[in-house]
Protein backbone atom coordinates (compact mmCIF):
# COMPACT_ATOMS: atom_id res chain seq x y z
CA UNK A 1 0.00 0.00 0.00
CA UNK A 2 3.09 2.21 0.14
CA UNK A 3 2.71 3.07 -3.54
CA UNK A 4 -0.84 4.34 -3.03
CA UNK A 5 0.33 6.72 -0.30
CA UNK A 6 3.18 7.86 -2.52
CA UNK A 7 0.69 8.52 -5.30
CA UNK A 8 -1.18 10.97 -3.09
CA UNK A 9 1.71 12.49 -1.14
CA UNK A 10 4.21 13.01 -3.98
CA UNK A 11 2.19 15.44 -6.07
CA UNK A 12 1.27 17.38 -2.91
CA UNK A 13 4.96 17.64 -2.02
CA UNK A 14 5.75 18.83 -5.54
CA UNK A 15 3.02 21.42 -5.32
CA UNK A 16 4.26 22.64 -1.91
CA UNK A 17 7.80 22.91 -3.25
CA UNK A 18 6.65 25.00 -6.17
CA UNK A 19 4.56 27.16 -3.81
CA UNK A 20 7.45 27.78 -1.44
CA UNK A 21 9.78 28.61 -4.34
CA UNK A 22 7.14 30.96 -5.81
CA UNK A 23 6.64 32.72 -2.47
CA UNK A 24 10.40 33.04 -2.03
CA UNK A 25 10.93 34.51 -5.52
CA UNK A 26 8.08 37.01 -5.20
CA UNK A 27 9.31 38.20 -1.78
CA UNK A 28 13.03 38.41 -2.52
CA UNK A 29 12.58 40.12 -5.90
CA UNK A 30 9.87 42.40 -4.48
CA UNK A 31 7.56 41.66 -7.37
CA UNK A 32 4.45 43.84 -7.04
CA UNK A 33 1.16 42.06 -6.38
CA UNK A 34 -0.50 43.25 -9.56
CA UNK A 35 2.24 41.57 -11.64
CA UNK A 36 2.61 38.29 -9.79
CA UNK A 37 0.97 37.80 -6.40
CA UNK A 38 2.57 35.42 -3.93
CA UNK A 39 0.67 32.27 -2.92
CA UNK A 40 0.05 33.69 0.55
CA UNK A 41 -1.53 36.83 -0.93
CA UNK A 42 -3.67 34.73 -3.24
CA UNK A 43 -4.93 32.65 -0.32
CA UNK A 44 -5.67 35.62 1.89
CA UNK A 45 -7.53 37.27 -1.01
CA UNK A 46 -9.45 34.08 -1.63
CA UNK A 47 -10.39 33.91 2.05
CA UNK A 48 -11.47 37.56 2.06
CA UNK A 49 -13.69 37.09 -1.00
CA UNK A 50 -14.71 33.52 -0.21
CA UNK A 51 -18.45 34.06 -0.38
CA UNK A 52 -18.23 36.17 -3.54
CA UNK A 53 -15.98 33.54 -5.16
CA UNK A 54 -18.25 30.69 -4.07
CA UNK A 55 -21.32 32.27 -5.68
CA UNK A 56 -19.49 32.97 -8.91
CA UNK A 57 -17.90 29.52 -8.95
CA UNK A 58 -21.35 28.00 -8.54
CA UNK A 59 -22.52 29.99 -11.55
CA UNK A 60 -19.64 28.78 -13.73
CA UNK A 61 -19.93 25.24 -12.42
CA UNK A 62 -23.65 24.95 -13.17
CA UNK A 63 -23.19 26.35 -16.69
CA UNK A 64 -20.20 24.10 -17.47
CA UNK A 65 -21.82 20.95 -16.10
CA UNK A 66 -25.09 21.64 -17.90
CA UNK A 67 -23.16 22.21 -21.10
CA UNK A 68 -21.25 18.99 -20.54
CA UNK A 69 -24.41 17.02 -19.79
CA UNK A 70 -26.11 18.27 -22.95
CA UNK A 71 -22.93 17.57 -24.95
CA UNK A 72 -22.73 14.03 -23.57
CA UNK A 73 -26.35 13.20 -24.35
CA UNK A 74 -26.19 14.92 -27.73
CA UNK A 75 -22.93 13.17 -28.75
CA UNK A 76 -24.18 9.76 -27.71
CA UNK A 77 -27.50 10.25 -29.44
CA UNK A 78 -25.86 11.57 -32.60
CA UNK A 79 -23.24 8.81 -32.73
CA UNK A 80 -25.98 6.16 -33.02
CA UNK A 81 -27.31 7.15 -36.48
CA UNK A 82 -23.78 8.07 -37.57
CA UNK A 83 -22.55 4.62 -36.61
CA UNK A 84 -25.61 2.92 -38.04
CA UNK A 85 -25.40 4.23 -41.56
CA UNK A 86 -22.46 5.16 -43.74
CA UNK A 87 -24.76 7.35 -45.83
CA UNK A 88 -25.79 9.38 -42.79
CA UNK A 89 -22.16 9.52 -41.70
CA UNK A 90 -21.01 10.77 -45.08
CA UNK A 91 -23.78 13.37 -45.19
CA UNK A 92 -23.41 14.80 -41.69
CA UNK A 93 -19.96 14.10 -40.31
CA UNK A 94 -18.02 16.45 -42.66
CA UNK A 95 -20.34 19.28 -41.60
CA UNK A 96 -19.70 18.57 -37.94
CA UNK A 97 -15.95 18.53 -38.55
CA UNK A 98 -16.29 21.78 -40.47
CA UNK A 99 -18.29 23.36 -37.66
CA UNK A 100 -15.63 22.28 -35.21
CA UNK A 101 -13.13 24.36 -37.18
CA UNK A 102 -14.97 27.56 -36.18
CA UNK A 103 -13.42 29.09 -33.04
CA UNK A 104 -16.44 28.76 -30.75
CA UNK A 105 -15.37 31.80 -28.74
CA UNK A 106 -16.23 33.83 -31.80
CA UNK A 107 -19.82 32.70 -31.51
CA UNK A 108 -20.37 34.09 -28.01
CA UNK A 109 -21.35 37.62 -29.13
CA UNK A 110 -23.91 36.08 -31.48
CA UNK A 111 -25.27 33.83 -28.76
CA UNK A 112 -25.50 36.84 -26.45
CA UNK A 113 -27.33 38.73 -29.16
CA UNK A 114 -29.87 35.94 -29.51
CA UNK A 115 -30.23 34.79 -25.91
CA UNK A 116 -29.23 37.79 -23.82
CA UNK A 117 -26.63 37.92 -21.07
CA UNK A 118 -27.99 35.15 -18.84
CA UNK A 119 -27.02 31.54 -18.38
CA UNK A 120 -28.14 30.41 -21.84
CA UNK A 121 -25.15 31.62 -23.90
CA UNK A 122 -22.80 30.16 -21.26
CA UNK A 123 -24.40 26.74 -21.33
CA UNK A 124 -24.53 26.83 -25.13
CA UNK A 125 -20.88 27.81 -25.48
CA UNK A 126 -19.86 25.07 -23.05
CA UNK A 127 -21.94 22.58 -25.02
CA UNK A 128 -20.61 23.69 -28.41
CA UNK A 129 -16.98 23.31 -27.34
CA UNK A 130 -17.51 20.08 -25.41
CA UNK A 131 -19.48 17.93 -27.81
CA UNK A 132 -16.85 17.35 -30.48
CA UNK A 133 -14.19 15.78 -28.22
CA UNK A 134 -16.91 13.45 -26.92
CA UNK A 135 -18.44 12.56 -30.27
CA UNK A 136 -15.24 11.61 -32.12
CA UNK A 137 -13.85 8.86 -29.87
CA UNK A 138 -17.35 7.49 -29.17
CA UNK A 139 -18.18 7.23 -32.84
CA UNK A 140 -14.77 5.79 -33.74
CA UNK A 141 -15.16 3.08 -31.12
CA UNK A 142 -18.60 2.23 -32.46
CA UNK A 143 -17.57 1.87 -36.09
CA UNK A 144 -14.30 0.01 -35.59
CA UNK A 145 -14.78 -3.66 -34.86
CA UNK A 146 -12.82 -6.82 -35.64
CA UNK A 147 -13.92 -8.15 -39.02
CA UNK A 148 -14.30 -11.65 -37.64
CA UNK A 149 -16.55 -10.44 -34.84
CA UNK A 150 -18.74 -8.74 -37.43
CA UNK A 151 -18.79 -11.93 -39.51
CA UNK A 152 -19.65 -14.06 -36.53
CA UNK A 153 -22.58 -11.78 -35.65
CA UNK A 154 -23.74 -11.90 -39.27
CA UNK A 155 -23.45 -15.67 -39.30
CA UNK A 156 -26.17 -16.02 -36.73
CA UNK A 157 -28.25 -13.46 -38.52
CA UNK A 158 -27.70 -10.28 -36.49
CA UNK A 159 -29.22 -7.15 -37.98
CA UNK A 160 -27.29 -3.90 -38.15
CA UNK A 161 -29.36 -2.50 -35.31
CA UNK A 162 -28.63 -5.54 -33.16
CA UNK A 163 -24.92 -5.30 -33.85
CA UNK A 164 -25.10 -1.65 -32.85
CA UNK A 165 -26.95 -2.19 -29.58
CA UNK A 166 -25.39 -5.49 -28.51
CA UNK A 167 -21.80 -4.81 -29.50
CA UNK A 168 -20.95 -1.36 -30.85
CA UNK A 169 -22.52 0.67 -28.04
CA UNK A 170 -21.20 -1.34 -25.08
CA UNK A 171 -17.81 -1.45 -26.81
CA UNK A 172 -17.81 2.34 -27.09
CA UNK A 173 -18.76 3.01 -23.45
CA UNK A 174 -15.19 3.19 -22.06
CA UNK A 175 -14.24 5.60 -24.85
CA UNK A 176 -17.36 7.66 -24.26
CA UNK A 177 -16.73 7.90 -20.53
CA UNK A 178 -13.06 8.77 -20.89
CA UNK A 179 -13.92 11.40 -23.49
CA UNK A 180 -16.02 13.11 -20.81
CA UNK A 181 -12.73 14.21 -19.24
CA UNK A 182 -11.85 16.06 -22.42
CA UNK A 183 -15.41 17.34 -22.60
CA UNK A 184 -15.23 18.52 -18.99
CA UNK A 185 -12.23 20.81 -19.51
CA UNK A 186 -13.69 22.01 -22.81
CA UNK A 187 -17.00 22.82 -21.13
CA UNK A 188 -15.24 24.92 -18.50
CA UNK A 189 -13.29 26.73 -21.21
CA UNK A 190 -16.58 27.44 -22.96
CA UNK A 191 -18.37 28.65 -19.84
CA UNK A 192 -15.47 30.91 -18.77
CA UNK A 193 -15.06 32.42 -22.25
CA UNK A 194 -18.77 33.18 -22.42
CA UNK A 195 -18.58 34.82 -19.01
CA UNK A 196 -15.69 36.97 -20.15
CA UNK A 197 -17.50 38.12 -23.26
CA UNK A 198 -21.10 38.31 -22.26
CA UNK A 199 -21.89 38.05 -18.58
CA UNK A 200 -21.77 39.87 -15.28
CA UNK A 201 -21.47 36.71 -13.25
CA UNK A 202 -19.20 33.71 -12.96
CA UNK A 203 -15.48 33.24 -12.51
CA UNK A 204 -14.76 34.30 -16.10
CA UNK A 205 -16.38 37.64 -15.38
CA UNK A 206 -14.50 37.91 -12.05
CA UNK A 207 -11.16 37.26 -13.80
CA UNK A 208 -11.89 39.88 -16.43
CA UNK A 209 -13.10 42.54 -14.00
CA UNK A 210 -10.37 41.93 -11.41
CA UNK A 211 -7.51 42.12 -13.93
CA UNK A 212 -8.99 45.30 -15.39
CA UNK A 213 -8.60 46.99 -11.99
CA UNK A 214 -5.22 45.29 -11.42
CA UNK A 215 -6.59 43.04 -8.67
CA UNK A 216 -4.36 40.21 -9.87
CA UNK A 217 -4.54 38.15 -6.63
CA UNK A 218 -8.29 37.75 -7.12
CA UNK A 219 -7.77 36.61 -10.72
CA UNK A 220 -5.26 34.03 -9.52
CA UNK A 221 -7.67 32.86 -6.86
CA UNK A 222 -10.22 32.26 -9.64
CA UNK A 223 -7.72 30.28 -11.71
CA UNK A 224 -6.80 28.08 -8.78
CA UNK A 225 -10.46 27.52 -7.97
CA UNK A 226 -11.15 26.51 -11.59
CA UNK A 227 -8.21 24.09 -11.61
CA UNK A 228 -9.28 22.59 -8.30
CA UNK A 229 -12.91 22.21 -9.38
CA UNK A 230 -12.18 20.49 -12.69
CA UNK A 231 -9.63 18.28 -10.96
CA UNK A 232 -12.17 17.10 -8.39
CA UNK A 233 -14.89 16.50 -11.00
CA UNK A 234 -12.40 14.63 -13.15
CA UNK A 235 -11.58 12.35 -10.21
CA UNK A 236 -15.28 11.70 -9.63
CA UNK A 237 -15.67 10.85 -13.33
CA UNK A 238 -12.77 8.40 -13.08
CA UNK A 239 -14.43 6.68 -10.16
CA UNK A 240 -17.69 6.37 -12.08
CA UNK A 241 -15.76 5.05 -15.10
CA UNK A 242 -14.01 2.34 -13.11
CA UNK A 243 -17.34 1.18 -11.77
CA UNK A 244 -19.43 1.34 -14.91
CA UNK A 245 -16.93 -0.17 -17.35
CA UNK A 246 -14.97 -2.37 -15.01
CA UNK A 247 -14.26 -4.77 -17.88
CA UNK A 248 -12.29 -2.12 -19.75
CA UNK A 249 -9.77 -1.98 -16.91
CA UNK A 250 -9.16 -5.73 -16.91
CA UNK A 251 -5.45 -5.17 -17.34
CA UNK A 252 -3.63 -2.57 -15.28
CA UNK A 253 -1.15 -0.94 -17.58
CA UNK B 1 -30.52 -38.34 -47.23
CA UNK B 2 -29.96 -34.90 -48.68
CA UNK B 3 -26.74 -33.04 -48.05
CA UNK B 4 -26.78 -30.17 -45.55
CA UNK B 5 -24.59 -28.07 -47.79
CA UNK B 6 -24.03 -28.34 -51.50
CA UNK B 7 -21.66 -26.20 -53.53
CA UNK B 8 -22.04 -26.43 -57.30
CA UNK B 9 -19.35 -24.92 -59.53
CA UNK B 10 -18.75 -22.13 -57.05
CA UNK B 11 -16.30 -19.38 -57.98
CA UNK B 12 -15.42 -16.36 -55.87
CA UNK B 13 -13.73 -13.17 -56.94
CA UNK B 14 -12.45 -10.44 -54.69
CA UNK B 15 -12.15 -6.87 -55.88
CA UNK B 16 -13.90 -5.32 -58.85
CA UNK B 17 -14.59 -6.82 -62.22
CA UNK B 18 -11.55 -5.50 -64.08
CA UNK B 19 -8.85 -5.77 -61.43
CA UNK B 20 -9.99 -8.56 -59.18
CA UNK B 21 -8.55 -11.78 -57.93
CA UNK B 22 -10.28 -15.10 -58.34
CA UNK B 23 -9.92 -16.73 -54.94
CA UNK B 24 -11.86 -19.93 -55.56
CA UNK B 25 -12.80 -21.56 -58.86
CA UNK B 26 -15.33 -24.24 -59.79
CA UNK B 27 -15.68 -25.87 -56.40
CA UNK B 28 -18.11 -28.77 -56.00
CA UNK B 29 -18.64 -29.99 -52.48
CA UNK B 30 -21.41 -31.74 -50.60
CA UNK B 31 -21.54 -32.34 -46.90
CA UNK B 32 -23.94 -34.93 -45.53
CA UNK B 33 -25.80 -34.63 -42.20
CA UNK B 34 -23.58 -35.56 -39.30
CA UNK B 35 -20.48 -35.59 -41.43
CA UNK B 36 -17.24 -33.95 -40.34
CA UNK B 37 -15.31 -32.57 -43.30
CA UNK B 38 -11.94 -30.87 -43.12
CA UNK B 39 -10.60 -28.51 -45.74
CA UNK B 40 -6.82 -28.35 -45.81
CA UNK B 41 -4.37 -26.52 -48.02
CA UNK B 42 -1.62 -23.97 -48.08
CA UNK B 43 -2.45 -20.49 -46.84
CA UNK B 44 -4.07 -18.40 -49.54
CA UNK B 45 -5.60 -21.42 -51.25
CA UNK B 46 -9.12 -20.15 -50.62
CA UNK B 47 -10.18 -22.49 -47.85
CA UNK B 48 -11.38 -19.73 -45.55
CA UNK B 49 -13.13 -18.09 -48.49
CA UNK B 50 -14.96 -21.33 -49.09
CA UNK B 51 -16.07 -21.40 -45.47
CA UNK B 52 -17.34 -17.83 -45.79
CA UNK B 53 -19.28 -18.78 -48.89
CA UNK B 54 -20.96 -21.55 -46.94
CA UNK B 55 -21.69 -19.16 -44.06
CA UNK B 56 -23.23 -16.76 -46.58
CA UNK B 57 -20.67 -14.09 -45.73
CA UNK B 58 -19.21 -14.03 -49.23
CA UNK B 59 -21.26 -14.31 -52.40
CA UNK B 60 -19.92 -16.39 -55.24
CA UNK B 61 -19.69 -14.76 -58.67
CA UNK B 62 -20.91 -17.95 -60.25
CA UNK B 63 -22.21 -21.31 -59.15
CA UNK B 64 -24.76 -22.22 -56.56
CA UNK B 65 -24.74 -22.71 -52.81
CA UNK B 66 -27.52 -24.83 -51.40
CA UNK B 67 -28.20 -25.01 -47.71
CA UNK B 68 -30.66 -27.78 -46.87
CA UNK B 69 -31.58 -27.75 -50.57
CA UNK B 70 -32.35 -24.03 -50.49
CA UNK B 71 -30.24 -21.30 -52.03
CA UNK B 72 -28.22 -19.15 -49.69
CA UNK B 73 -29.59 -15.64 -49.85
CA UNK B 74 -27.18 -13.29 -48.21
CA UNK B 75 -26.47 -14.72 -44.82
CA UNK B 76 -27.53 -18.25 -44.17
CA UNK B 77 -29.06 -17.68 -40.79
CA UNK B 78 -28.09 -19.84 -37.96
CA UNK B 79 -24.78 -21.53 -38.70
CA UNK B 80 -22.42 -21.76 -35.75
CA UNK B 81 -18.95 -20.35 -36.25
CA UNK B 82 -15.73 -20.70 -34.35
CA UNK B 83 -12.62 -18.73 -35.27
CA UNK B 84 -9.01 -18.80 -34.23
CA UNK B 85 -9.71 -15.94 -31.84
CA UNK B 86 -12.57 -16.59 -29.39
CA UNK B 87 -14.11 -13.13 -30.05
CA UNK B 88 -15.90 -13.01 -26.72
CA UNK B 89 -17.43 -9.76 -25.55
CA UNK B 90 -15.42 -8.61 -22.52
CA UNK B 91 -18.37 -6.85 -20.85
CA UNK B 92 -20.42 -10.03 -20.78
CA UNK B 93 -20.06 -12.93 -18.41
CA UNK B 94 -19.48 -16.44 -19.75
CA UNK B 95 -23.17 -17.35 -19.62
CA UNK B 96 -24.20 -14.09 -21.29
CA UNK B 97 -21.61 -14.57 -24.03
CA UNK B 98 -22.96 -18.04 -24.67
CA UNK B 99 -26.53 -16.77 -24.87
CA UNK B 100 -25.68 -13.94 -27.29
CA UNK B 101 -26.89 -15.80 -30.41
CA UNK B 102 -30.22 -16.52 -28.70
CA UNK B 103 -30.64 -12.84 -27.85
CA UNK B 104 -30.08 -12.05 -31.49
CA UNK B 105 -32.11 -14.85 -33.04
CA UNK B 106 -35.28 -14.82 -30.95
CA UNK B 107 -34.63 -13.41 -27.50
CA UNK B 108 -36.10 -16.52 -25.89
CA UNK B 109 -33.41 -16.75 -23.22
CA UNK B 110 -35.56 -18.66 -20.71
CA UNK B 111 -35.90 -21.78 -22.78
CA UNK B 112 -32.24 -21.92 -23.76
CA UNK B 113 -30.86 -21.37 -20.29
CA UNK B 114 -30.87 -25.05 -19.40
CA UNK B 115 -29.17 -25.85 -22.69
CA UNK B 116 -26.51 -23.24 -21.92
CA UNK B 117 -25.84 -24.90 -18.58
CA UNK B 118 -25.74 -28.30 -20.25
CA UNK B 119 -23.09 -27.07 -22.70
CA UNK B 120 -21.16 -25.43 -19.88
CA UNK B 121 -21.17 -28.74 -18.04
CA UNK B 122 -20.12 -30.67 -21.16
CA UNK B 123 -17.25 -28.34 -21.94
CA UNK B 124 -15.92 -28.27 -18.40
CA UNK B 125 -16.81 -24.66 -17.72
CA UNK B 126 -18.92 -25.37 -14.67
CA UNK B 127 -18.24 -22.81 -11.96
CA UNK B 128 -17.17 -20.18 -14.48
CA UNK B 129 -20.69 -19.17 -15.60
CA UNK B 130 -20.41 -15.73 -14.08
CA UNK B 131 -16.74 -15.12 -14.79
CA UNK B 132 -15.67 -12.63 -17.41
CA UNK B 133 -13.81 -13.93 -20.47
CA UNK B 134 -10.65 -12.06 -19.56
CA UNK B 135 -10.49 -13.98 -16.32
CA UNK B 136 -10.12 -17.24 -18.27
CA UNK B 137 -7.21 -18.88 -20.09
CA UNK B 138 -7.10 -19.04 -23.89
CA UNK B 139 -8.30 -22.65 -23.95
CA UNK B 140 -11.19 -21.87 -21.62
CA UNK B 141 -12.15 -18.86 -23.73
CA UNK B 142 -12.26 -21.08 -26.80
CA UNK B 143 -14.55 -23.48 -24.91
CA UNK B 144 -16.90 -20.58 -24.23
CA UNK B 145 -16.77 -19.68 -27.93
CA UNK B 146 -17.62 -23.30 -28.80
CA UNK B 147 -20.64 -23.23 -26.49
CA UNK B 148 -21.75 -19.96 -28.09
CA UNK B 149 -21.39 -21.52 -31.56
CA UNK B 150 -23.60 -24.44 -30.50
CA UNK B 151 -26.21 -22.82 -28.25
CA UNK B 152 -28.85 -22.37 -30.96
CA UNK B 153 -28.49 -25.96 -32.21
CA UNK B 154 -27.04 -24.87 -35.55
CA UNK B 155 -27.59 -27.22 -38.45
CA UNK B 156 -23.96 -26.66 -39.39
CA UNK B 157 -20.83 -25.88 -37.41
CA UNK B 158 -18.10 -23.99 -39.23
CA UNK B 159 -14.64 -23.99 -37.69
CA UNK B 160 -11.91 -21.73 -39.06
CA UNK B 161 -8.51 -22.72 -37.62
CA UNK B 162 -10.15 -22.86 -34.20
CA UNK B 163 -7.24 -24.32 -32.28
CA UNK B 164 -4.19 -22.89 -34.03
CA UNK B 165 -3.64 -20.22 -31.38
CA UNK B 166 -3.58 -22.77 -28.55
CA UNK B 167 -0.61 -24.62 -27.11
CA UNK B 168 -0.11 -28.28 -28.04
CA UNK B 169 -1.52 -29.72 -24.82
CA UNK B 170 -4.59 -27.50 -24.78
CA UNK B 171 -5.12 -28.25 -28.48
CA UNK B 172 -5.27 -32.01 -27.80
CA UNK B 173 -7.74 -31.36 -24.99
CA UNK B 174 -9.85 -29.34 -27.39
CA UNK B 175 -9.69 -32.12 -30.01
CA UNK B 176 -11.16 -34.54 -27.47
CA UNK B 177 -13.75 -32.04 -26.37
CA UNK B 178 -14.78 -31.17 -29.91
CA UNK B 179 -15.16 -34.83 -30.83
CA UNK B 180 -17.24 -35.47 -27.74
CA UNK B 181 -19.47 -32.46 -28.32
CA UNK B 182 -20.10 -32.97 -32.03
CA UNK B 183 -20.78 -36.65 -31.52
CA UNK B 184 -23.26 -35.84 -28.79
CA UNK B 185 -24.84 -33.00 -30.75
CA UNK B 186 -24.73 -34.98 -34.02
CA UNK B 187 -23.41 -31.80 -35.56
CA UNK B 188 -22.54 -31.50 -39.24
CA UNK B 189 -19.13 -29.86 -39.17
CA UNK B 190 -16.76 -28.23 -41.61
CA UNK B 191 -13.26 -27.57 -40.32
CA UNK B 192 -10.73 -25.40 -42.08
CA UNK B 193 -7.21 -26.07 -40.89
CA UNK B 194 -3.61 -26.19 -42.02
CA UNK B 195 -2.81 -28.83 -39.44
CA UNK B 196 -3.00 -32.12 -41.35
CA UNK B 197 -2.89 -34.25 -38.19
CA UNK B 198 -5.84 -32.31 -36.79
CA UNK B 199 -7.77 -32.86 -40.03
CA UNK B 200 -7.10 -36.61 -40.06
CA UNK B 201 -7.89 -37.02 -36.38
CA UNK B 202 -11.17 -35.14 -36.42
CA UNK B 203 -12.82 -35.73 -39.77
CA UNK B 204 -14.65 -38.34 -41.83
CA UNK B 205 -13.35 -36.77 -45.00
CA UNK B 206 -10.44 -34.49 -45.83
CA UNK B 207 -10.72 -32.13 -48.78
CA UNK B 208 -7.42 -30.88 -50.16
CA UNK B 209 -7.40 -27.48 -51.82
CA UNK B 210 -4.63 -25.83 -53.78
CA UNK B 211 -3.60 -23.74 -56.71
CA UNK B 212 -4.32 -20.17 -57.70
CA UNK B 213 -7.25 -19.73 -57.90
CA UNK B 214 -8.07 -22.34 -55.28
CA UNK B 215 -9.67 -25.55 -56.44
CA UNK B 216 -10.39 -28.86 -54.80
CA UNK B 217 -7.47 -31.10 -55.72
CA UNK B 218 -8.68 -34.29 -54.10
CA UNK B 219 -10.67 -35.83 -51.30
CA UNK B 220 -9.83 -38.60 -48.92
CA UNK B 221 -12.07 -40.63 -46.63
CA UNK B 222 -10.61 -41.30 -43.19
CA UNK B 223 -11.71 -44.76 -42.17
CA UNK B 224 -11.46 -44.60 -38.42
CA UNK B 225 -14.54 -44.78 -36.27
CA UNK B 226 -15.44 -41.56 -34.56
CA UNK B 227 -14.91 -40.41 -31.85
CA UNK B 228 -11.24 -41.30 -31.97
CA UNK B 229 -8.74 -41.84 -29.25
CA UNK B 230 -5.76 -39.50 -29.37
CA UNK B 231 -3.51 -42.57 -29.47
CA UNK B 232 -4.72 -43.29 -33.00
CA UNK B 233 -2.25 -40.58 -34.05
CA UNK B 234 0.61 -42.98 -33.42
CA UNK B 235 -0.66 -45.79 -35.63
CA UNK B 236 0.71 -46.58 -39.07
CA UNK B 237 -2.61 -46.02 -40.88
CA UNK B 238 -2.89 -42.57 -39.34
CA UNK B 239 0.58 -41.63 -40.50
CA UNK B 240 -0.14 -43.05 -43.96
CA UNK B 241 -3.10 -40.67 -44.19
CA UNK B 242 -1.01 -37.77 -43.00
CA UNK B 243 1.78 -38.47 -45.49
CA UNK B 244 -0.71 -38.94 -48.31
CA UNK B 245 -2.41 -35.62 -47.58
CA UNK B 246 0.89 -33.81 -47.16
CA UNK B 247 1.90 -35.06 -50.59
CA UNK B 248 -1.41 -33.93 -52.05
CA UNK B 249 -0.96 -30.45 -50.57
CA UNK B 250 2.69 -30.36 -51.46
CA UNK B 251 2.88 -30.04 -55.21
Amino acid sequence: MRSKKVKIINPILTLLTIGVFWEFVVRTLNIPNYVLPSPSTIFSTAAKYSLYLAFNLLDTLVAALMGLAIAAVFSLALSLPLAYSEVIRDSIYPLITGFNAIPRAALVPLLALWFGLGAVPKVLTAFLIAFFPILVPTLTAMITMEKELWEMLQSFGASKGQILTKVAVPRAMPYFLSSLHMGLTSAFVGAVIAEMVASDKGLGYVILSSTSRLDTPLAFACLILLALTTFVISKVLSMVERRVVKWAYRVNI
Amino acid sequence: MDPVVQLRKVSVRYGNSNGGLTAVADVDLSVMPGEVVSIVGKSGCGKTTLLKVIAGLVRPVSGEVLFNNKGVNGYSKGVGMLFQSPLLLPWRTVIKNILLPIEIINGDLESYLSRAYELIEKTGLKGYENSYPWELSGGMQQRVALCRALIHKPPLLLLDEPFSALDAITREEMWNLLQEVITYEKCTTILVTHDVREAVLLSDRVVVMGGKPGRIKSELMINFRRPRDLMVQYTKEFNDYVVMIKNLIGD
